[in-house]
């Protein structure tokens, strides 16, 4: 059983790659509702590392998957540069972005680190409404074309589905390698207390920009998937709004365990689905169902399933 | 150069043999003034390589301000620090850490969050070899494994030391304060220090723990490492230090081996009170 146990991900894997068949039943709407969910994972896992993990806290994540869709949408719609070309300088534009904010910063703590990553979150905004000829300004990017490899394009949401959960799930991987190695032991006891990490060599600041710089360029990523799906992009879906939906994604979750966030916006995202009959009090019931996971999950939905796999490792182990 | 456990050289040992041992640690005329109030005025003294000096003295007197200037988390206002042909006034922390300085806190430091283990706070220890990077990590994968492996095979040996293996695998919060001490002394030695600062490492010791905590040091000592201990408890000062500083008000009021200091009638006034020559003699 604890043998067949560590071969968990192969399940996770092949259902990943049966939903559309099966449940998805091959429906672009469904399969789009997952496109979402994907990428709002790689946002919630991407700030789980730094948040979760080195423990700073950014209120203003969006402002990196804002640089990944603008950088995808303006060269793909308007230079002709193609889909991959284009999310790779998003993603060295945001760690760009990210390694030069990340000195000055990070060096603030608690309110005034939350306050400085929101005010790069709106600068950011302010910046895409303002250069209104190369963005669109405020009434948005359009016909950003879909998504295409070496001349096989995912336009059809089946195909999308496919490609935004490949992203995912390297983007899972590369984290948990990270943050099992000793690397992600370096940022935890950077999060625990700085003065103790730093006597034993640990240089923070250096440790947190690199945390920073990654989490921005997964942000990135994210962002480039976003444009892709949409073909229309306005500054709105990268709002204040939108950083702290990814937050509460992250504290639904159970932050600093990379499933968490995965499971926190798994459920944010797939709870309208479940709501919108309720058509007036969606809203309501929405609002009601956080305030309850909130307050009486302190570890987060992924605190329950370790309780539920504990639970059933114990009962099993005594038959 | 054969190198020993500690980074001590042959050469080093054998010179020690002959000649009075090398010095290991100079503070020379350190100030710190902490808003008007001298924490430390002009105190100079020196550490021996392989010695156990001991800083002592009343609350406040400056103590663990003195290690923290060594240690780089605070700046003095003038004076320098030498350790290693380098002056530590001038370095950051993280620095001077790879320079061999290791240290423990007076109030336990432990990293707590995210269930890191007692293991986990040994191995933060083996950073200055670690070193990890981002693309160590993704891209060599069986070389950081490997670096690993023989990391936790080091903390498990460093916790067997300090006789708390079994609780590697327990969260530090679980442990008594003594023992959140040992785990402490033990993520420290993991760093292969030259020279460890131990900051009150013997409070909330019974003494019995202490009757065993004065053989590790004895043990330390052994391997080569030089120690400065802050402590309190004058049974441990004047059983295992060879040397011994005593600060009052931020001043420097005696200096010299256990024996002299206790019958020192400053430092009997200052702090002993008259019970120590009794109490203290080896």
């Amino acid at each position: 059983m604890t043998r067949l146990a560590r071969y968990w991900w192969l399940l996770v894997l092949l259902c990943i790659a049966l939903y559309p068949p099966t449940l998805g039943g091959m429906s672009p709407y469904r399969c789009g509702i997952l496109v979402f969910v994907g990428i709002y994972v790689i946002l919630a896992v991407s700030l789980d590392l730094l948040m979760g993990y080195a423990g700073q806290i950014s209120v203003g994540h969006a402002a990196f998957f804002a640089i990944g869709a603008y950088a995808s949408g303006i060269l793909t719609a308007k230079y002709g540069v193609s889909p991959l070309p284009a999310m790779i300088a998003g993603v060295l534009l945001s760690a760009g972005v990210a390694w030069a904010m990340g000195r000055p910063v990070l060096a603030l703590r608690e309110y005034y680190l939350a306050m400085a990553t929101l005010a790069l979150n709106v600068i950011v905004v302010t910046l895409i409404t303002g250069m209104q000829s190369l963005t669109g300004g405020a009434s948005g990017l359009r016909d950003i074309p879909a998504f295409s490899l070496f001349g096989f394009s995912f336009e059809s949401d089946v195909r999308y589905y496919y490609f935004v959960w490949s992203v995912v799930v390297f983007v899972v991987l590369t984290s948990l390698a990270l943050v099992r190695s000793s690397f992600g032991r370096t940022l935890i006891a950077i999060q625990s207390d700085e003065t103790a990490a730093s006597s034993f060599g640990i240089d923070c600041p250096a440790y947190k920009v690199r945390v920073y710089v990654l989490s921005a360029a997964f942000a990135s990523l994210a962002g480039s998937l976003f444009a892709h799906h949409m073909s229309f992009i306005a500054p709105d879906d990268f709002g204040v709004l939108t950083s702290i939906n990814i937050l509460v994604m992250l504290f639904l979750g159970g932050s600093g365990t990379i499933f968490g966030p995965v499971l926190g916006a798994g459920f944010l995202k797939l709870l309208p689905e479940v709501t919108y009959k309720f058509q007036d009090y969606e809203m309501l019931l929405n609002g009601v169902i956080l305030i309850v996971v909130l307050l009486f999950l302190p570890r987060g939905l992924y605190g329950v399933v370790t309780a539920v796999r504990n639970g059933l490792v114990r009962s099993l182990g005594r038959q | 150069m054969a190198k020993g456990p500690a980074g001590v050289t042959r050469d080093e040992e054998a010179q020690a043999r002959v000649m009075p041992p090398a010095v290991m640690l100079r503070v020379v005329e350190a100030t710190k003034t902490f808003e008007g109030v001298r924490a430390l005025d002009s105190v100079s003294f020196e550490v021996r390589a392989g010695h156990i000096k001991a800083l002592i003295g009343p609350n406040g007197a400056g103590k663990t301000t003195m290690l923290n200037v060594i240690n780089g988390l605070l700046a003095p206002d003038s004076g320098h620090v030498h350790f290693q042909g380098c002056d530590l006034v001038e370095m950051k922390t993280d620095r001077i850490a790879f320079l061999g300085l290791a240290r423990t806190f007076q109030l336990v430091r432990l990293f707590s969050v995210n269930n890191a283990t007692v293991l986990d706070n040994v191995l933060v220890g083996a950073h200055k070899s670690l070193r990890p990077s981002v693309a160590g990590t993704l891209f060599f994968r069986s070389r950081a494994a490997r670096n690993e492996a023989a990391a936790r095979e080091k903390a498990m040996e460093m916790l067997r030391f300090v006789g708390l293996e079994k609780a590697a695998a327990m969260q530090p919060g679980a442990l008594s304060f003594g023992s959140q001490r040992l785990v402490e002394l033990a993520r420290s030695l993991m760093a292969d220090p030259r020279l460890v600062l131990l900051d009150e490492p013997a409070s909330g010791l019974n003494d019995a723990e202490v009757e065993s905590f004065m053989e590790l040091l004895s043990v330390i000592k052994g391997r080569g490492v030089t120690v400065l201990l802050v402590e309190h408890n004058m049974k441990l000062v004047m059983g295992v230090s060879d040397d011994v500083v005593v600060l009052d008000f931020g001043r420097k009021l005696a200096e010299g081996p256990p024996s002299a200091i206790c019958s020192d009638p400053l430092v009997i006034e200052a702090y002993l009170g008259p019970e120590c020559a009794v109490r203290g003699s080896p």
